[in-house]
């Protein structure tokens, strides 16, 4: 009986699923989500990209010429990448809607601007 | 209803009931069963030989992921394993967030469970609203560490983010919450009549039985035997904060899931002592890339019970070995024998019982289904076994 | 000859097939609504306004799926038992009045019809199952046939009630009876729980979904059919559903009624989408009982009570 009086209760109260794509919530403070390299402060170490534990970095180039590929679909969103950076280069932002049809639509490049 | 005429109904590997692969044969006689062969094995990862290739830092989201709810379990285990290899330990506060987190994924990990317990049973209504409830912890977890699931709050030689005072009464707000709610789940469960219907008396497992067959956690202390690594073996900072070991005995379905609502509240009151108490200080030290020489085995209480990891380190920066024994597999040959004899109605509501996590155990098949042998492990078999297969390395 | 068109209009589209077809989406789209209302969700949401078109989006999709015969499988049984299954309850639905207090079919003893064609629904259900020869779909069959067993005659029972009371076997004339005294619900409630019970149970629906309990059978007896024929069995439940409703309305809540300038068929369809809500409310709020405990309950307390109402009744309570 306890179930019913809860039941009758649920008619009387909006209901707690969003209607995703038209409602959405915003991500709290710390979201780990997409990525995002900071090439300015980057120097190239290779950190990241030797730490990142499904492979989802790539460097080209050494040092300060050096570019960086990051794959999303390989990454996992642990921030390990970004906890590593001895500059602070990389920030994980709140992207989070992140599924492309393409996958080259989800290589994120990052260039240096000479 | 026929006698004599046996049915043979295969279950899984894609079964509605099952969330995760996996085949059990029933041979059903009416409605009861007679025979159950388990075949394991459909989720295996090779995750242990992927432990051997990568860095310890790496590893530790590999660990991870060996399973999406016990998540913070399993890296509690690796983690404690590799630092007591590196002969450092985590400081005090990151220890008490271990606690915190531990609880609270312990308590998300019981009301997914709950839940799930509700949908085999055709109570669609209840596991709605426990999930709704279960959504709380999972907020204040993406507002702690980033993520909903994978928390990724363990690090070698401590945690990666620290609780600010800030979100101190979001997470004791959330508590209260789910202190309220659980409150109200045990009054339905114990005075529902449906549920008391299908959960009493179904799948019994003896204390003698569960203790011969190696069974680990709620399981175990449903079958009112106390053990529990939390109090046993503590790690972390459980040696300082109080606590009860929840057991029951009634043996059943019901009992377990008393014993799990139970220890939601024991988990609430464990993660607010652990939230006030909680020392001021560093969260984490730093440690070397290369771990010395040796092997050690570390066990944490994970949601489902008894969690082992082995690691032997030979001085580089990857693992030589790593083993992880999960609850779940301790658990199969119980469930083989809680499911005998029952009604092919039950068979669901049994299996959800012990809470299987297929991607967790799949590893190691110990079951021989070709001679149906039962096969028992006690923890020094289990220590030799390793020892052996690493010295045939 | 313009009578004949009108009778045939009237059987056809208003307030015959078409009609009843309609009426059946309807319905369904209720039931899912309130359902998910009641599990603080929002339910079907954007096939037309508040997701009134999904059953039918649902219904044309399966339409268009691939329509696998088992190899194994009773070819004719299986291909002919959906047909059964959506023709049965509509054609009940016939003697059912809803335009106003008679029905498009009367005559006297059509509630015995009604409960003959209950029974007639479940062995098509057992022939569905029995025909596709998957084991979930015997299995399932089986269970359906044992559910019959106990709720069956605790609703023939029950339903005497009625018509005791209005002194006539036919629906038509205990709807009548009802606008001239009493609903029968306020005279019989013990008799309209148990017909509600009974009719959870015909439905298939929590707590007795035993026969297509998903966790358990996959989907029971309907395990193997796909396309077509399982688009056709989805809109028999649902004209199933109009059904049971319309019953508990007809039987206990006075059927079609005038009410001042409020048309009969107006009353009916209030009447009908409560009833409707009633039994979703009823199934959002128990666990599935096993068969045996289903059994064993309703022949150790629904007949019991059946037998006490129907004693009542002769006793001159509720008559």
């Amino acid at each position: 009986m306890a179930l019913i009086k809860e039941a009758l209760k649920q008619l009387f109260r909006r209901p707690a699923t969003l209607k995703y794509p038209y409602e959405k919530l915003n991500p709290p403070e710390d979201f780990r989500g997409r990525p995002v390299w900071n090439m300015k402060k980057c120097i190239g170490c290779g950190l990241c990209f030797k730490v990142c534990p499904s492979g989802a970095i790539e460097m080209i180039g050494k040092g300060l010429e050096a570019e960086i590929n990051h794959y999303v679909d390989r990454c996992m969103f642990c921030g390990q990448c970004a906890e590593t950076c001895p500059k602070n280069a990389i920030r994980m932002s709140e992207e989070y809607e992140l599924a492309e049809f393409d996958r080259s639509k989800m290589l994120h490049k990052y260039k240096r601007d000479t | 209803m026929s006698h004599g005429s046996i049915i043979k109904i295969p279950f899984g590997p894609q079964h509605p009931a099952l969330k995760e692969p996996v085949n059990f044969l029933f041979e059903v006689d009416g409605e009861t069963v007679v025979n159950v062969k388990p075949r394991i094995g459909y989720n295996h990862r090779g995750i242990e030989k992927a432990f051997e290739l990568r860095t310890y830092t790496r590893n530790i989201y590999l660990a991870e992921r060996i399973c999406g709810i016990c998540s913070d379990a399993h890296t509690t285990c690796y983690t404690q394993a590799i630092e007591e290899l590196l002969g450092v330990e985590a400081p005090l506060r990151a220890r008490y967030i271990r606690v915190i987190i531990a609880e609270l994924e312990r308590i998300q990990s019981h009301a997914l469970w709950l839940g799930l317990v509700a949908h085999e049973i055709g109570f669609d209504t209840l596991f709605m609203y426990i999930w709704r409830d279960r959504e709380t912890i999972l907020d204040i977890f993406e507002m702690i560490s980033g993520n909903r699931i994978h928390y990724a709050m363990n690090t070698i030689g401590g945690v990666r983010r620290d609780i600010h005072a800030a979100m101190m009464p979001k997470i004791k707000k959330g508590l209260d919450l789910m202190e309220k709610r659980v409150k109200y789940y045990l009054d339905v469960v114990q005075t529902e009549q449906t549920i008391l219907k299908r959960a009493t008396g179904v799948g019994i497992l003896k204390p003698k039985d569960a203790v011969d067959l190696c069974a680990v956690g709620p399981i175990l202390r449903a079958s009112g035997i106390k053990n529990d690594v939390r109090a046993d073996d503590p790690y972390a900072a459980y040696n300082e904060i109080p606590f009860n070991v929840i057991t029951c005995d009634g043996c059943d379905i019901l009992s377990r899931i008393m014993v799990r609502l139970e220890e939601m509240l024991e988990g609430v009151e464990i993660a607010r002592h652990a939230l006030d108490s909680m020392p001021e200080g560093v969260i984490r030290v730093r440690v070397p890339m290369k771990v010395p020489q040796g092997e050690v085995v570390s066990r944490v209480e994970a949601p489902r019970g008894e969690l082992i990891h082995y690691a032997k380190s030979n001085g580089t920066t990857k693992p030589e070995r790593y083993k992880v024994r999960s609850p779940t597999l301790g658990n199969i040959p119980a469930l083989c024998k809680m499911l005998l004899g029952g009604y092919v109605a039950d068979i669901p509501i049994v299996l959800a019982g012990i809470d299987p996590c297929f991607a967790c155990m799949d590893r190691m098949a110990f079951i021989d289904t070709k001679k149906n042998r039962k096969w028992v492990l006690t923890m020094p078999q289990l220590r030799r076994k390793y020892k052996r297969k690493c010295m045939q390395k | 000859m313009h009578a004949e068109i009108t009778s045939l209009l009237a059987i056809l589209v208003f307030p015959g097939v078409i009609f009843l077809f309609v009426l059946a989406f309807f319905y369904e789209w209720v039931d899912r609504k309130f359902f998910a209302k009641l599990q603080n969700r929002y339910g079907p949401l954007h096939t037309g306004a508040h997701g009134i078109l999904q059953p039918l989006a649902d219904f044309l999709k399966l339409l268009s799926k691939e329509d696998i015969t088992p190899f194994a499988s009773d070819k004719l049984i299986f291909a002919l038992a959906p047909i059964f299954y959506l023709a049965l309850p509509l054609t009940t639905l016939f003697v059912v009045p809803i335009l106003s207090q008679t029905s498009l079919i009367t005559f006297e003893g059509d509630l015995i019809f009604v409960l003959f064609t209950f029974t007639l629904i479940i062995m098509t259900v057992f022939l569905a199952g029995w025909s596709s020869i998957s084991r979930f779909s015997t299995i399932g069959s089986i269970r359906a046939t044992l559910q019959m067993l106990g709720y069956e005659i605790p609703m023939g029972l029950v339903t005497i009630g009625p018509a005791i009371a209005a002194k006539s076997l036919s629906i038509s004339k205990i709807v009548e009876w009802q606008s001239l005294h009493f609903w029968i619900v306020f005279l019989q409630p013990l008799g309209f729980a148990i017909f509600t019970i009974c009719l959870l149970a015909e439905l298939q629906f929590v707590p007795f979904d035993i026969p297509e309990a998903e966790t358990e059978i996959v989907a029971g007896w309907r395990t193997e059919f796909s396309g077509r024929k399982l688009a056709v069995l989805r809109l028999g439940k649902d004209l199933e559903l109009v059904l049971a409703s319309a019953l508990i309305t007809s039987l206990y809540l006075g059927g079609p009624q005038q009410f001042w300038l409020i048309p009969p068929i107006i009353t009916f369809l209030v009447k009908t989408t409560f009833a409707v809500m009633l039994l979703s409310l009823l199934r959002a709020v128990f666990a599935r009982f096993r068969i045996d405990q289903m059994l064993t309950g309703t022949w150790k307390y629904l007949l019991p009570l059946a037998t006490f109402q129907v004693i009542l009744i002769q006793l001159g309570f509720g008559g």
